[in-house]
């Protein structure tokens, strides 16, 4: 990368204040978004007495895990790093010992951040600080001035560095125990923490102020932290524990109180439901009263600090409730749950336990590596996923290491006693008062008789009893009544017939595709609900969304009416509530609810006067004043309901009358004595109930909708199925696509999710939102009251006017004339086929007019050019050759569309030096190389998707730019499934799979959870490829800006903002219709940020969404983007003709089918797609033009070209794009990629192997290479695989050909992509990924020869290992992490036991696990073989069988396939057990299982069963 | 899966229902296709893809909403496909029979190319005559009657759409036509064998019975009935839905000859004599077909219809003459094929010269014409081959070159009403009122020579826009009142 300009860390500083103030007021950004992530770590000496070691292990652990932070262009600028002690008693007590301070007198230490430069405001802190002290009844024993080395801080920490200093606190009352002096010092740090606030300071931090530990933190590289602070050198600096952090910011701000450790905590990953459970805590609040705090328990709250981050604020709460008295690790299982309902094998104490921990508090929930200390325990714990890393391992000396990484901190492998990891929802902990270690089971058996849980939750009932014998009564209307209410709320034919009958018929939500085409909510001239303008959230990057159709077990939609209780109780009267599988409710389970609260349930009419007499503001004042009276006089379940809509009444929208009341109760204190039962009419799909219990509802009935169901049923629509079994379906199919949307944000449990406001809402009021739906991002305002009132009543004079009520016909989701129209209509289509095929322009010309002369569809048909400059000649405009080569057809899998697409596709963009996307699935090798005449296929963009469908070192290397495809525009957040039917023999091949086999590709990529495994699969990518830049595609939401950062930190090279509208082959409706924003508002939030952070600078911004002109590209340009995907208009090119269809296979035209008939009918050639890319290119000059610029990059990020031109609707309260129209002054820098290669990555062991390795690489020698290594070598294996890949092609050396031997712990990603011919043996043990897409390799890991331990007994390999591989052997000797060989689609391996989700989505290899499985073993596998060792036999309850069989193994070709791979296991390893089993193979036959995919039992060449055996002979 | 029932034109081909064979059909006037059993029509509609953008819908004058009726076909759910179809459309069960579906629906219809076209016409027939015959069409009911009126010149497809609207709101309906019987075009000029007389019929019955009356016989403007100010003051509001009657001439010499006919007085003829009328010229032979040579000059649908029906009045031959090919002709492909079938000749690239005889014609003499090159639109202009005269003979020849509009301003006296050069009268598209407020015009008249899909469309929209004149004069009124 050339050298770029930079600017001074203090010029930096002030820029980024000016920009980001500018932003937060009228640009996208919201701080509230900011993620970050890292390393994480704790030591602990398990006798609980204070060593130096500890403390000198916990530097060098800092020091080994510095490539999960990021570090700033400078070099020395980190995103924090910090350390957490205790108190080193003798060190402090030599700078008091002339103060009179007592021998025995306890001290308490505060570690301060003070204002460096404000000396006034620095006096102001220092007296708040003192006066609470004394207040609190405390001495203070002196202030002291940490000791710093600011030579190793970057200019820009240099820049915002705090005064540092230590206040010291005497305690001369003997009588006060330590408990209570902490307890006291964390009351007294909150008040002084709200005093500073009341006096406006704003860079007061108290790190730690306690008499038991500190924090040492702050904003360098993590190696630096014991130079910046010489204390931590000191020798006397002792401690029984120590926690380690490295933060990962997605931002390049320094701030330093953003580093971690926090007080009790510090984590590793990002807690998805922190907006749930910050809004759910305020309401628990009001009856939070903790006999511990007596009188000053208001003093302590708020909890949580405005503008926590997730971390600060999980901190903020479990720092409460252990100074209130509760043990450490009840607290973490209290708030951070395992999975316990679901058919997971547990002891049932336990589950009493959590089921307890469940009445109690809502969880936080979301990936978490969490490490915490109080006074006597320190404990490191696991989210319910197990998303995070978390290795242990103990020392014969009596030391616990933990950690994000194994080998942080070197041990002498022979005095390990245990290698471990902490599981999905698992704990293990230190009593450091009692010295004594916990596993997970031994903590857990400890927590459950600390109370009579088990006795306690007896209390809890059920609905389904109270619903027992009731008779059926489900809701039902007279025809034209029914109508009539239907036509209030907008349901049209296409509602019910094409989402509610699917959905009842099938029990789940019917698919769609080709992306969305109508119009924004707020630009549509018809009727909307007011769902339609909440676009629902979505994890990427930062966070894994989950796969709730195979990883259910873990997610839950248990819902409990009963109020919220004191959380700092214990006792009985937590569980006494009522409990509901689903929140979704039927009017049968509605009158049982109303028959058992009876009067404490209360009625509230949400309708008003049709006659306008009362406007909607004074209709919610009158419910929410309802409300507030029936709660107070006692009412603990509130019933909204709008069925009294009639004649006279309208309907008000009930998700406004939900939030209305929401919002009301919880700034009266009241929620947490009520639950919201809502009945609405309008509730028909599964977003609208996703709504409705995102801003608050408890539980939802969906009257009207089982009206109409009933109904149908009555006409006969569902034959074979009774109305109580249609209702069911509803239900199941609205439940699964509640977990659909809550696994979108990787949230599991709907009590996290409700309230929690994970919307976007795209055309609202700002001030609408302020008032009723506090905390929900509206970033360009719309429609208010006014305009929902209106339109509301306008529905109701339809509705109930004369005549008889005809629903709409919809066009919402198909084209239907008088309906939404819809950005591409039938005369478009034709006229831009007509144009392409006689290369005419000016019929071209007349396609671009018909799109201008639609009405507004989009952001940018409001927005205008403003030209600043005359126009200048066509001819001075750069040609359409340059900017051609700006266009990119976006990722469109061969499987989703036909090959003869995907081709034509391809060689149109090779010829005009554009670039045409692989989209997922692979690409044959036939490709990579250009054809006899002249047609290149090969596509210079291949994607890595989540499901790696034959990605491998070959395919990688064919490649210029590697796309890693984060999310999608038309389901982002989900995964996909390409149906047996449509796997065909050819794309069997390229995905390595069997033909007619279902594939799956899973919702996250198991090897991104968080920010730095991005970087992690970056890194890996650039060591396979050394050429190719990476890009990083994002669909387009609130806070993606800073993810983008993150990503540019990251060290992609492009990162692609995808749009909401995108085209797809086959996605849940309600997923293409609500999920994402346009890409007008991700791209400009992206490109400020990126400028804000002087990021921009250094990647290529891309975006894609629905651009089919001249005018779309010049218009993307302005709001930042350099490259352009133009996908449906490519598609229509080459004959699509928007059928919708692609998700039947049915394509009439060829285009997006798999069928060989159909795909007769293509009719598409490269010279379309090269006439429509120049056309465009044409149609842009043509504006460049106009504007007075001379080539496209001068139009990119200049918004001041822009000006909104309509404001939609009169009856809008105002529609503003001034935010996406922000203007980030750039510095220094140009507002463009000046990068002119790829980002590049250091270089780790590789390097000296290439170089080690000349002789075979140049001469074909055979080799043998020995190195040490350490976990900072990531990617061991990678870069020599990608030349030898180059030089030999991955098949074609020998097996072993360079075997490379290595000692030591190695780093993330060990042998990634390792192809055939290269042989990795690591003495010692590995870290997550190892064999990731191994492409042939083979990989050897086992514990040194001089280790003590039993090798199946301890961990020695990560988590997600062969995730995506081909094909390679691995062999370990020793446990698997979780979701051990995800996705394999040829490996072969042999490990002595797994974690959870083992072969998850496996579709082929052999996996033999000789020990335990995890929970959910084979989900979604659909291909390959497992084989498991199971003298327990557990593995009937811990295997998903929804794809699998599993059986004992009948047929002896597969003993012999067996046997043969334990032999080689035993002898590669030296296993012992590989050994034993070896020995006496027959007599442990009978222990093994042999796990089998459904679909594939009738594909096996050698069938599993002699009965099959015989049959296949005698047929034979 | 539900959509599942959906799509099935990848297995099941295309199929009518039985066609009569030729030799039966040409002895009669009635239709010539059976109609679907339950089960045929469901399959034959579950071929349709349910397209993203359904090009049937869009192509539909009348904008059918026909992939969900098809759907609701194809699962059996008549009642509620029949109440769909009837939403968008006052005569689907004559747009069903008689619509040129070929260059409409399913001319548009993304499998036609391929797989052939889901047979949208023969399923929409199908699900009216199913809905007649159980009863579900039911005349109007208005919740309740508003005093004021509406006059409606015209009784074809325009004027019934206008009356059938405006009726379901409770308007007074009036409609006015020159003839005996309502229908228009539809009960005298479309043959039997393409519209059965008595499907016009049940309609305009269902309409009466709705409260719609009938003013017969009353040919607004000429002696003996009411003039067109006249009917202005008698309604609140007037339609003009006259069509357009006036045919266009043959222009070559020996056109007065005695057997040179009007396409439409020789269909006409045709049709009362079906239905039963004393139609002296037919029996006298003036305006039959039988035992003659017959020659049809033109290439349109009335053009086809003259052929067919000479067929089965029993002419010794037919030939249909017309000046471009076969390709290039207006007319439905589909009833050329069925011309053919039935015996027809076609002289394609032919023009008459002159129409040859003593006292009544006996030969049409005719030019061999070539395509020339095709202009901006494509379009190629005929051009005459010199030389290349030749005779047939003919006995009877049928001109159907095509209809222009009358003089309506001399006809209603009103000077005021604009008319186009062509005579059409001239409209304000977005609310279909004339020149004259309170004057709404539809169909053919403002048209030209149109589809009965398209008078339909116009009466529909004609319609909305004289209910909101109505209410506006309602409330005018009510106010005047209060004034009062």
């Amino acid at each position: 990368m050339q050298e770029l300009p930079m600017e001074s860390g203090e010029a930096f500083v002030r820029a980024y204040e000016a920009n980001r103030a500018m932003l937060e007021e009228r640009g996208m950004y919201a701080p509230e978004d900011e993620h970050s992530s890292c390393g994480v770590g704790m030591i602990a000496a398990i006798d609980g007495k204070p060593r130096r070691e500890v403390v000198v292990k916990a530097i060098e652990a800092l020091k080994a895990v510095w490539h999960r932070g990021a570090v700033d262009a400078d070099g020395k600028t980190g995103d924090g790093a910090g350390i957490h002690v205790q108190i080193p008693d003798a060190f402090f007590r030599r700078y008091v010992i002339d103060t009179g301070v007592h021998a025995d007198e306890r001290l308490g230490v505060g570690m301060v951040f003070l204002p460096r430069n404000d000396f006034s405001a620095q006096e102001t802190c220092r007296t708040i600080v003192e006066s609470e002290i004394i207040r609190g009844g405390y001495q203070v024993r002196g202030w002291r001035q940490v000791p710093v080395d600011t030579s190793v801080l970057g200019e820009k920490a240099q820049a915002t560095r705090p005064e540092i200093e230590q206040i010291i606190i005497g305690n001369p009352d003997h009588a006060i125990n330590c408990d209570t002096f902490e307890r006291d010092l964390y009351i007294i740090r909150r008040r002084i923490e709200k005093q500073v606030v009341a006096a406006q300071v704003n860079e007061f931090y108290i790190c730690s102020l306690s008499c038991r530990s500190i924090i040492y933190k702050g904003l360098f590289l993590a190696e630096a932290l014991s130079v910046f602070y010489p204390d931590l050198r000191d020798e006397k600096f002792v401690s029984s524990f120590a926690i380690f952090h490295q933060r990962y910011s997605t931002n390049t701000w320094p701030a330093w109180r953003l580093a971690q450790p926090f007080r009790t905590l510090a984590h590793n990953g990002e807690i998805n439901t922190v907006r749930g459970n910050t809004n759910w805590m305020k309401s628990h609040e009001t009856r939070m009263v903790a006999a511990a705090f007596g009188e000053v328990n208001e003093d302590v709250k708020p909890l949580i600090q405005a503008g926590s981050s997730d971390s600060a604020a999980l901190d903020a709460v479990v720092e409460a409730l252990v100074r209130a008295g509760r043990a450490l690790p009840l607290v973490k299982t209290l708030l951070v749950p395992p999975a316990w309902s679901n058919r997971i094998v547990m002891p049932q104490e336990h589950a009493d336990l959590f089921n307890y921990c469940n009445c109690v508090m809502e969880p936080w929930d979301g990936p978490a590596a969490l490490v915490a200390a109080d006074s006597r325990w320190a404990v490191a714990g696991m989210d319910r996923n197990g998303l995070r890393p978390m290795r242990y391992a103990r020392t014969s000396d009596g030391l616990l290491v933990v950690g994000s990484e194994a080998g942080m901190v070197p041990l002498d492998e022979a005095m390990i006693v245990e290698k471990g990891r902490v599981g999905p929802g698992e704990m293990i902990g230190v009593d450091l008062l009692a010295g004594r270690f916990f596993h997970d089971t031994e903590l857990k058996d400890w927590l459950a008789g600390l109370k009579p849980y088990s006795k306690w939750v007896k209390n809890i009932r059920n609905l389904e009893d109270l619903v027992g014998a009731r008779p059926f009564e489900p809701a039902s209307y007279e025809r034209t009544d029914l109508r009539r209410r239907q036509a209030q709320f907008g349901v049209t034919v296409e509602d019910m017939e094409l989402i509610l009958g699917p959905m009842v018929q099938d029990g789940k939500e019917p698919l769609g595709s080709m992306g969305d085409h109508s119009p924004l909510a707020v630009l549509s001239k018809h009727y909307r609900g007011l769902h339609h303008f909440f676009r629902q959230q979505f994890a990427q990057v930062t966070n894994p969304p989950i796969d709730p159709l195979r990883e259910w077990r873990v997610m839950s939609l248990k819902t409990r009416f009963g109020n919220l209780g004191n959380v700092y109780d214990e006792d009985p009267s937590q569980t006494s509530i009522l409990q509901l599988e689903s929140p979704v409710i039927t009017t049968t389970e509605l009158a049982a609810l109303e028959a058992h609260f009876q009067r404490r349930m209360r009625r509230i009419d949400c309708t008003f006067p049709a006659d306008g007499s009362e406007s909607l503001r004074v209709a919610l004042e009158r419910v929410r004043q309802e409300a507030e009276d029936a709660v107070r006089g006692g009412a603990e379940n509130l019933l909204l309901t709008d069925e009294d809509v009639g004649p006279d009444r309208a309907a008000l929208p009930m998700i406004l009358a939900v939030g209305a009341i929401h919002s009301h109760l919880i700034r009266q204190e009241l929620r947490a004595f009520s639950s919201i039962t809502v009945r609405s009419g309008e509730c028909m799909d599964t977003h609208c109930f996703a709504v409705l219990i995102g801003v608050g509802a408890t539980a939802v009935n969906a009257y009207l909708t089982e009206a109409a169901i009933a109904d149908r049923h009555a006409r006969n629509l569902f034959p074979n199925l009774t109305l109580q079994e249609c209702l069911a379906r509803y239900q199941e199919a609205i439940g699964q696509g509640l977990l659909k949307i809550m696994s979108k944000m990787g949230i599991s449990i709907i009590s996290s999710y409700r309230g929690g406001y994970n919307f976007e809402a795209v055309g609202l009021s700002r001030s609408l939102c302020r008032e009723y739906l506090p905390g929900l991002v509206s970033r360009i305002s719309g429609i208010g009251l006014i305009g929902i009132g209106k339109r509301v009543l306008e529905m109701h004079a339809r509705a109930f006017g004369e005549g008889a009520p005809v629903l709409s016909i919809g066009s919402f989701y198909r084209y239907r004339r008088g309906g939404e129209a819809h950005a591409l209509e039938g005369k478009a289509v034709h006229q831009l086929q007509h144009a392409v095929q006689t290369d005419s322009y000016s019929a071209f010309k007349r396609y671009t007019e018909m799109l201008h002369d639609n009405e507004p569809i989009s952001i940018r048909d409001l927005l205008s050019f403003a030209p600043k400059n005359a126009p200048v000649p066509l001819d001075e405009v750069e040609s359409i050759t340059e900017i051609r080569k700006r266009f990119v057809t976006p990722g469109m899998s061969l499987g989703a569309l036909s090959p003869e697409a995907h081709e034509t596709l391809t060689i149109a963009m090779n010829r005009i030096g554009a670039k045409a996307d692989s989209g997922e699935g692979g690409e044959g090798k036939e490709r990579f190389t250009p054809r006899p005449n002249g047609d290149n296929a090969n596509s210079p963009i291949k994607q890595v998707a989540s499901g790696r469908f034959g990605v491998t070192a070959e395919y990688l290397n064919a490649a210029k730019e590697l796309e890693i495809k984060v999310a999608q525009g038309a389901k982002p957040g989900e995964g996909g499934q390409l149906p047996g039917f449509k796997v065909t023999v050819e794309i069997a091949r390229l995905r390595h799979a069997t033909p007619g086999v279902t594939l799956i590709s899973p919702p996250p990529h198991h090897d991104i959870y968080s920010i730095e495994d991005l970087a992690q699969l970056i890194y890996d990518l650039k060591q396979i490829n050394p050429d190719a830049k990476v890009c990083v595609k994002l669909v387009s939401e609130a806070g993606i800006g800073t993810i983008a950062a993150g990503v540019a930190k990251a060290k992609a090279d492009v990162i692609l903002v995808s749009g909401n509208v995108g085209g797809t082959g086959a996605s849940p409706q309600t997923s293409i219709k609500f999920a994402g924003t346009p890409w007008e508002m991700g791209l400009s939030e992206v490109n400020q940020l990126l400028t804000l952070n002087r990021l921009r600078h250094r990647v290529t911004l891309r975006t894609d969404g629905g651009l089919k002109t001249g005018r779309d590209i010049v218009i993307a340009a302005m709001l930042g983007a350099e490259e352009y995907g133009i996908g449906t208009a490519s598609l229509v090119a080459i004959g699509c003709i928007l059928v919708r269809q692609c998700h039947s296979n049915t394509c009439p035209v060829g285009v997006c089918t798999q069928r060989e008939d159909l795909r007769a009918k293509y009719e598409g050639k490269p010279e379309h797609i090269v006439n429509l890319m120049s056309f465009i290119a044409e149609d842009t000059r043509e504006v460049l033009a106009s504007l007075g610029l001379r080539s496209l990059q001068e139009a990119v990020g200049r918004t001041d070209l822009l000006r909104q031109v309509s404001r939609g609707s009169v009856d809008l309260d105002d529609l503003d794009l001034n935010p996406i129209l922000a203007n980030v002054d750039p510095g220094p820098h140009p507002r463009y990629c000046a990068a002119t290669g790829r980002n590049e990555v250091p270089d780790a062991l590789d390097a000296r192997m290439v170089v080690d390795a000349r002789p075979l690489l140049d001469d074909g020698e055979k080799m043998q290479l020995q190195y040490n290594v350490r976990n900072v070598h990531r990617g061991v294996g990678t870069r020599l695989s990608a030349h030898i890949t180059r030089k030999y092609g991955m098949a074609k050396l020998p097996e072993g050909h360079i075997a490379v031997r290595l000692r030591g712990s190695a780093g993330q990603s060990l042998g990634a992509f390792a192809v055939q011919g290269l042989k990795l043996e690591v003495f010692g043990d590995a870290n997550d990924y190892v064999g990731k897409g191994l492409s042939g390799g083979t990989i050897v890991v086992r514990p040194l020869v001089s280790s003590p331990l039993v090798p199946h007994q301890n961990v020695i390999i990560g988590n997600t290992c062969l995730y995506g591989a081909t094909a390679g052997k691995l062999f370990a000797a020793g446990k698997a992490g979780e979701r051990f060989a995800v996705r394999n689609s040829g490996a072969v391996t042999v490990v002595e036991g797994v974690g959870d989700n083992g072969c998850e989505y496996m579709t082929g290899g052999t996996a033999v696990i000789l020990g335990s499985v995890g929970d959910n073993f084979a989900a979604g596998m659909s291909g390959g073989m497992a084989f498991v060792y199971d003298p327990d036999d557990i593995l009937p309850s811990h295997i998903n069988g929804e794809m699998v069989i599993s059986q004992r193994i009948e047929v002896p070709h597969y003993e012999e396939l067996l046997l043969g791979l334990i032999r080689e296991h035993a002898v590669t390893t030296g296993s012992p057990l590989g050994k034993q089993i070896v020995h006496d193979f027959q007599g442990h036959l009978g222990r093994f299982w042999q796990v089998v995919p459904k679909e594939m039992l009738s594909k096996l060449a050698v069938p599993v069963t002699l009965a099959e055996l015989e049959q296949a002979a005698r047929r034979a | 899966m539900a959509a599942d029932k959906m799509m099935q034109f990848v297995s099941v081909p295309q199929a009518l229902p039985h066609k009569r064979a030729v030799d039966e059909r040409v002895h009669d006037f009635g239709e010539i296709y059976d109609r679907f059993t339950p089960a045929h029509a469901a399959q034959q509609a579950s071929r349709c893809e349910q397209c993203g953008i359904p090009f049937c819908h869009i192509h539909c004058p009348v904008q059918n909403h026909i992939p969900d009726w098809l759907r609701m076909t194809a699962e059996g759910r008549l009642e509620e496909a029949w109440e769909l179809n009837a939403a968008t459309n006052n005569l689907p069960e004559i747009c069903g029979r008689i619509c040129p579906q070929d260059r409409l629906c399913e001319g548009n219809c993304v499998i036609e190319k391929g797989f052939n076209a889901v047979t949208i016409g023969t399923v929409e027939r199908f699900i009216n005559d199913t809905a007649f015959e159980r009863g579900w069409i039911k005349p109007n009911k208005p919740l309740r009657e508003r005093p004021q009126s509406v006059g409606v010149i015209g009784a074809g497809p325009a004027g019934l759409a206008v009356a059938d609207q405006l009726r379901k709101e409770g308007w007074q309906v009036h409609v006015y036509d020159r003839y005996d019987r309502v229908g228009g075009l539809m009960i005298y000029g479309i043959p039997g064998f393409k519209l059965e007389k008595d499907v016009v019929v049940r309609r305009w019955r269902l309409l009466e019975e709705g409260g719609v009356q009938f003013h017969l016989g009353c040919d607004i403007g000429a002696p003996g009935s009411p003039g067109f100010a006249e009917l202005r003051s008698r309604h609140d509001a007037i339609f003009i839905g006259t069509g357009v009657y006036k045919a266009r001439a043959l222009q070559v010499p020996g056109v007065g000859l005695p057997g040179v006919v009007p396409a439409l007085a020789y269909l006409t003829a045709s049709n009362r004599k079906s239905l039963g009328d004393d139609v002296p010229a037919f029996d006298e032979g003036t305006l039959s077909a039988e035992g003659k040579h017959v020659v049809v000059v033109g290439g349109g649908d009335t053009a086809m219809d003259c052929v067919r029906t000479a067929i089965r009045q029993g002419a010794l031959s037919v030939k249909c003459l017309y000046r471009r090919d076969k390709q290039n002709m207006p007319g439905s492909m589909r009833e050329v094929k069925h011309a053919e079938e039935e015996g027809v000749e076609f002289v394609w690239l032919s023009a008459p010269e002159a129409f040859i005889g003593q006292d009544r014609v006996e030969a049409v003499r005719a030019i061999r014409m070539r395509l020339g090159t095709p202009d901006s639109t494509g379009r190629q202009s005929p051009e005459l081959v010199p030389d290349s005269g030749f005779r047939l003979p003919a006995d009877l020849v049928v001109g159907a070159l095509g209809f222009d509009p009358e003089d309506h301003v001399t006809m209603f006296g009103e000077p005021e009403l604009k008319v186009s050069r062509w005579g059409t009268i001239t409209i304000d598209w977005s609310t279909m009122q004339t020149s004259m407020p309170g004057v709404f015009a539809g169909g053919d008249i403002v048209r030209g020579a149109s589809l009965v899909v398209w008078g339909i469309r116009d009466g529909r929209d004609a319609a909305a826009s004289i209910h909101r004149h109505l209410l506006a004069c309602a409330a005018d009124g009510s106010a005047l009142a209060e004034a009062a």
